[in-house]
């Protein structure tokens, strides 16, 4: 019995001298089911357990084919007799296919988050390699670098001459375009008062 | 399903999922659509949305507008096109809304409404949907600003200046210098028939933009911004359009005594500086020159203003000495910002342009030599 069971383990593992033990096997009920468990513990073990391991379906699934090949059309459960039963059954199926529908669109929209992503800028800035545009060198702290506890500073510093070059800008825009509008009103209201 | 419906509860819950008239109300537009295709101009409205539906009552006016404008010719070419937006802007009672959105940013709504009073005076109206708002009214050539924590004031202009550029819509010809407009064909916009039309900077050195003007009336119906590649910058669509015979209610609300009384902006004075810049894209001319602080930091700069129409660039020099020590290109927005440093000075450029055009600005300013 002790070398049964060790041959068992050593054929689990792949490493049986012979095949006798798969004969033995197959006609040893208790050896059977203790190969059955020790799958479900190896399973279990791994975490990649699939069968619960009190549920045997071996043996229901051979009695259910064997009673099969008659049957062309599945019956109507039992359920269908039922009269309310009957017709929430079939809902509930419907209920699944909505689920499969709503996880696509779920997937969708994480999708479409992921896809945009690269284009959203963290900062209010992004920083673009200005190398393949010409020649000029990319953004560097070299004359910093000595000191690299000023770096913060020296950043805060140049974002905060950025940011005042980009609103100046924006703000000349906006009196470019009131200025230019206002002459333009002012040429376009004198030969509407004339008549 | 046979089975469900034995069952009322079940059966209606399931009527609940299987999809409702909106799905139907799609399904029949997809049907039509290839049908629309074929058909010429001639025939007005195959395809109704919900809104239209809503608004049909309001559509029965508008065919009388449309009729009149093609008793005269229907339209051919892009200018003629651009012709049709600048009337229809101007003349015609209409209440738009639209959307605006960028790349990475929140959409933002719009109201747009224009009406021609009694009397013939034009009055407009663009409001900022969320948030608290910014609401711009124009009465003839008044435009009073309404915005959160600013006291109301006024500026004389012709038009309102929203996120569709003005140039576009009131001087489309003032465009063709840097722009070539070139017609694409028929589309659907906004459950419209459209005429769409490409605008392409003839050299090549700015963003493109693709309109959709509708066929019934001209009125702008999308429009987009595209970089180089081709990739979407930003989108402005129109999401409803109404055309009305008399002008919106809210415009007899508009109390016109009490609006502020427009502010006198005195032209700023040029100076002269010591460069110029040599290269500009095509169409593009100088606009305005200064020497002055800046706001945020009181850093001393000597300022060229450059516009085509619909895009304006700045151009700053400064001392190198008080300057970022480096170069550098971003992109905030749709403003690409450059810096070069040269010697003792520093050029920034700063402008919705392609990074490479607002180096070759950058790269191109030359000492004049007569000034100093």
């Amino acid at each position: 019995m002790t070398q049964q069971q060790e041959q068992l383990s050593a054929f689990m593992d792949g490493e049986a001298q012979d095949n006798d033990i798969i004969d033995v096997i197959k006609q040893d009920a208790e050896l059977r089911a203790k190969w059955q468990r020790y799958h479900v513990i190896r399973s279990g073990l791994r975490k990649e357990a699939s069968v619960a391991p009190q549920v045997d379906i071996t043996a229901s699934v051979a009695a259910a084919l064997e009673n099969e090949p008659t049957i062309m059309a599945p019956k109507k459960s039992r359920w269908s007799k039922v009269p309310v039963l009957g017709s929430v059954v079939p809902f509930a199926r419907q209920t699944g296919q909505y689920a499969v529908a709503a996880s696509v669109a779920a997937a969708f929209i994480l999708g479409y988050q992921q896809f945009n992503q690269p284009e959203l800028p963290n900062e209010p800035f992004m920083t673009a390699p200005t190398n393949p545009q010409g020649g000029m060198a990319p953004v560097s702290l070299q004359q910093t670098r000595t000191l690299p506890r000023n770096d913060m500073e020296v950043m805060l510093e140049k974002k905060r001459k950025v940011n005042a070059l980009i609103a100046d800008h924006e703000q000349q825009v906006k009196i470019k375009q009131a200025e230019e509008q206002s002459e333009e009103a002012k040429q376009n209201n004198q030969p509407e008062s004339q008549p | 399903m046979n089975l469900c419906s034995n069952v009322p509860a079940t059966s209606g819950l399931v009527r609940l999922f299987s999809g409702t008239r909106k799905c139907l109300l799609v399904g029949a537009m997809i049907c039509a659509l290839p049908a629309m295709g074929q058909e010429s101009s001639a025939q007005p409205d195959v395809i109704y949305t919900e809104e239209d539906k809503l608004n049909q009552s309001d559509q029965g006016e508008s065919d009388a507008h449309s009729s009149a404008a093609a008793d005269d010719e229907a339209p051919t070419t892009t200018g003629d096109w651009l012709e049709r937006l600048t009337q229809a802007t101007q003349n015609l009672n209409f209440q738009v809304t639209f959307v605006q959105s960028r790349a990475g940013q929140e959409t933002v709504p719009y109201l747009w409404r224009h009406a021609v009073d009694k009397n013939g005076q034009s009055l407009e109206q663009l409001n900022l949907q969320n948030g608290p708002g910014r609401e711009l009214i124009r009465v003839g050539s008044v435009v009073s600003i309404f915005e959160p924590d600013v006291p109301p004031y006024s500026l004389r202009s012709d038009y309102i200046n929203g996120p569709i550029p003005s140039e576009l819509l009131y001087h489309p010809d003032a465009l063709r210098k840097g722009y070539e407009f070139v017609s694409v064909g028929r589309a659907r916009v906004a459950g419209r028939p459209a005429q769409q039309i490409r605008i392409v900077s003839r050299d090549n050195s700015r963003f493109n933009y693709q309109l959709w003007l509708d066929e019934k009336t001209g009125m702008l119906l999308k429009l987009n911004m595209l970089d180089l590649q081709g990739a979407l910058l930003e989108q402005i669509q129109v999401t409803s359009l109404t055309i009305t015979d008399a002008p919106h209610a809210y415009f007899q609300r508009v109390n016109q005594a009490s609006l502020p009384k427009p502010m006198a902006i005195s032209p700023s004075k040029t100076r002269d500086h010591a460069w110029e810049v040599t290269y500009l894209p095509t169409g593009m001319h100088e606009v305005r020159r200064d020497i002055r602080r800046l706001a945020l930091t009181g850093q001393v700069v000597e300022y060229k203003m450059f516009s085509d129409g619909l895009v304006d660039v700045s151009v700053y020099v400064q001392p190198a000495a008080d300057a970022l020590g480096s170069d550098l290109v971003l992109r905030h927005n749709l403003n690409t910002f450059l810096t070069l440093t040269d010697g003792k000075a520093q050029v920034t450029v700063v402008g919705e342009i392609p990074p490479k055009t607002a180096e070759s600005i950058a790269t191109s300013l030359s000492l004049t030599g007569d000034t100093e």
